[in-house]
């Protein structure tokens, strides 16, 4: 029988489902939510179902006490030590003899004074555990994030915990917790960055504005302009991408997802060095009229151009640098168009003489 | 400069001992086959995970079939004493929590048979053991058909025996698997805990079919 064939009695005796309910976990919810999400007709049964099995608890809850706690452990630490002196031999008689015993002994004046001193040590050593709780449980409840980010002109590595690597382009933050949780990485892109992703169970998610992209392991670029558009480009492996008005769609490798701010997306291919060449310092133009050519130019050096004189409509201009200084970049560009340069400091005036 | 707060966590590392807290990190991701196998190799982290984890539910567990908490205290204390003596000849255990139960289930009939009290063998007290409380939402109560729906369940709840409650108990309230409560009350096939589980529920599938019904 399949579950959307289920009424509420085989929900509640179908382990998997009650597995969902009292111990969830990040395998049985992933299905249950996702099979909710197809069967929304069957949310109040599976709800009733739910409250059905919370319902049923224990009618007596007595509390163990810190006190029963501590003094069990002790109990059982200190007839280790007794078993030890003693001859292995008693591990022969019954057990249950045991505490009959100690409860005995305990009323002799001598040995109560002893276990009392014990239990004070005792209780010096829980405390001093408790001290030792505090700054291990830190990362856990307070997660500790960590941001990067690249100003105009500068481009970055960051090895992540998990041994994923991520290229940083210029202008562009990206921030990760410290350490990443059991059952997710995830991290916050602003601006473009290259994945390299290690392959584990733990899925690695991008969140690009409200855009998701998960993945396992795969490389892939992504980079959000500023006009709002997102690409991400698929080099290896699979990612999906969870849009923020709740559609989703897939890459292979060699496909590109355009998203447009709007909502609407198509998938193109790519040319790689085009799209991901930056992180091997290559600087591509390809057919690109002069406002992206000047952003590139800004975010890649770190400077701020400006254009005297007009320049044709249709100016584009294409070639690729590797590793090239600024000068050398300006020389090409300007030289096929018949265009001059200047550069100071941070500042560069390309003028036209036209 | 992000390194620093790691820095000061293996130092950390290098000056205490394992405490409890850290233990439980090691341990929670690792199976309970590799947990018990480490405690039986005399590892007392191990040792002081399992404790840690599971004692509180046993306490409860075992209130459920004994009203006297100090002797409930000192079958747990005698199963872990045993536990102990016994590392390094221990069998493989799947899940702690479920052997955990059984050992305890057997001290606790063992020390009431050996134990002359009769309160023990009294048919009424017994009938009271793992009795279940049927808790709502107070909001769903409120609603006329739940209120009497529930009223319906409460009573097909009490005329269960004593057997399917512990079943149902330890599926709902402990969230078992059926696997895991085999284990825990000793039946030598999964199918006998599905078994129980289904009897006891098909009283109450007509009652919740008639309701759902009702809804729609």
């Amino acid at each position: 029988m399949k579950y959307k064939d289920y009424d509420i009695d085989n929900f509640i005796t179908d382990e998997f489902f009650i597995q969902w309910i009292k111990n969830p976990n990040e395998n049985n919810s992933h299905f249950w939510e996702k099979w909710m999400d197809q069967h929304p007709e069957k949310r109040p049964l599976v709800n009733e179902a739910a409250n059905l099995i919370r319902a049923v608890k224990y009618a007596d809850n007595p509390e163990f006490t810190d006190r029963m706690y501590v003094e069990t452990f002790e109990q059982i630490l200190k007839a280790d030590n007794q078993y030890r002196k003693v001859s292995p031999v008693r591990s022969k008689r019954p057990l249950n003899n045991h505490t009959n015993k100690t409860r005995k002994m305990f009323y002799h004046f001598p040995v109560r004074g002893i276990a009392a001193s014990v239990l004070v040590l005792f209780c010096f050593w829980a405390q001093y555990e408790a001290f030792n709780f505090k700054p291990d449980s830190e990362p856990i409840t307070e997660i500790a994030l960590v941001k990067r980010a690249n100003p105009a002109g500068q481009k970055s590595i960051i090895d992540l915990p998990d041994g994923s690597r991520i290229h940083l382009n210029a202008n562009s933050e990206i921030e990760f917790p410290q350490e990443f949780s059991n059952d997710l990485r995830s991290v916050s892109l602003v601006g473009e960055a290259f994945f390299e992703i290690e392959k584990e169970n733990r899925p690695f998610i991008v969140q690009s504005g409200e855009t998701k992209i998960q993945v396992l392991g795969t490389s892939f670029n992504v980079n959000k302009k500023e006009n709002g558009s997102l690409y991400v480009a698929l080099v290896t492996g699979k990612v999906s991408v969870n849009t923020k008005n709740g559609s989703r769609t897939t890459l292979e490798p060699n496909e590109m997802l355009v998203l447009k701010e709007s909502g609407t997306f198509h998938k193109t291919g790519f040319d790689p060095k085009d799209v991901i060449g930056w992180k091997d310092n290559y600087l591509v133009f390809k057919s690109s009229r002069f406002p992206e050519v000047r952003k590139k130019l800004e975010q890649w050096y770190g400077v701020n151009i400006e254009l005297k004189g007009g320049l044709d409509e249709n100016w584009t201009y294409s070639g690729v640098y590797e590793d090239e200084m600024l000068e050398n970049v300006l020389r090409g560009i300007c030289m096929t168009s018949g265009m001059n340069y200047n550069i100071d400091n941070k500042q560069v005036t390309i003028t036209n003489p036209k | 400069m992000n390194h620093n707060p790691k820095l000061q966590n293996n130092d950390h590392k290098n000056i205490y001992p394992l405490g409890h807290s850290e233990s439980i990190k090691v341990y929670e991701s690792k199976s309970d086959v590799d947990i018990w196998k480490a405690f039986s190799k005399g590892d007392e982290n191990a040792f002081h995970y399992i404790y840690r984890m599971y004692v509180t539910v046993l306490f409860k567990y075992g209130c459920q079939m004994c009203k006297d908490q100090n002797h409930i205290q000192d079958c747990i204390q005698n199963i872990f004493i045993d536990l102990r003596r016994k590392r390094g000849q221990l069998n493989e255990v799947q899940s702690i929590k479920a052997y955990l139960f059984k050992i305890l289930y057997r001290e606790l009939i063992r020390k009431s048979n050996k134990s002359k009290e009769v309160v023990h063998q009294d048919p009424e007290k017994v009938n009271n053991n793992f009795s279940i409380e049927f808790s709502q939402e107070s909001k769903l109560i409120q609603e006329e058909h739940y209120k009497e729906k529930y009223h319906k369940i409460q009573i097909a709840i009490s005329k269960l025996t004593c057997r399917q409650r512990q079943a149902i108990l330890l599926l709902y309230e402990e969230g078992m698997t059926y696997k895991e409560i085999s284990v825990a009350m000793e039946f030598s096939e999964v199918k006998s805990a599905r078994k129980v589980i289904y009897r006891a529920l098909s009283t109450l599938k007509s009652l919740l079919q008639t309701t759902s019904q009702d809804k729609v």
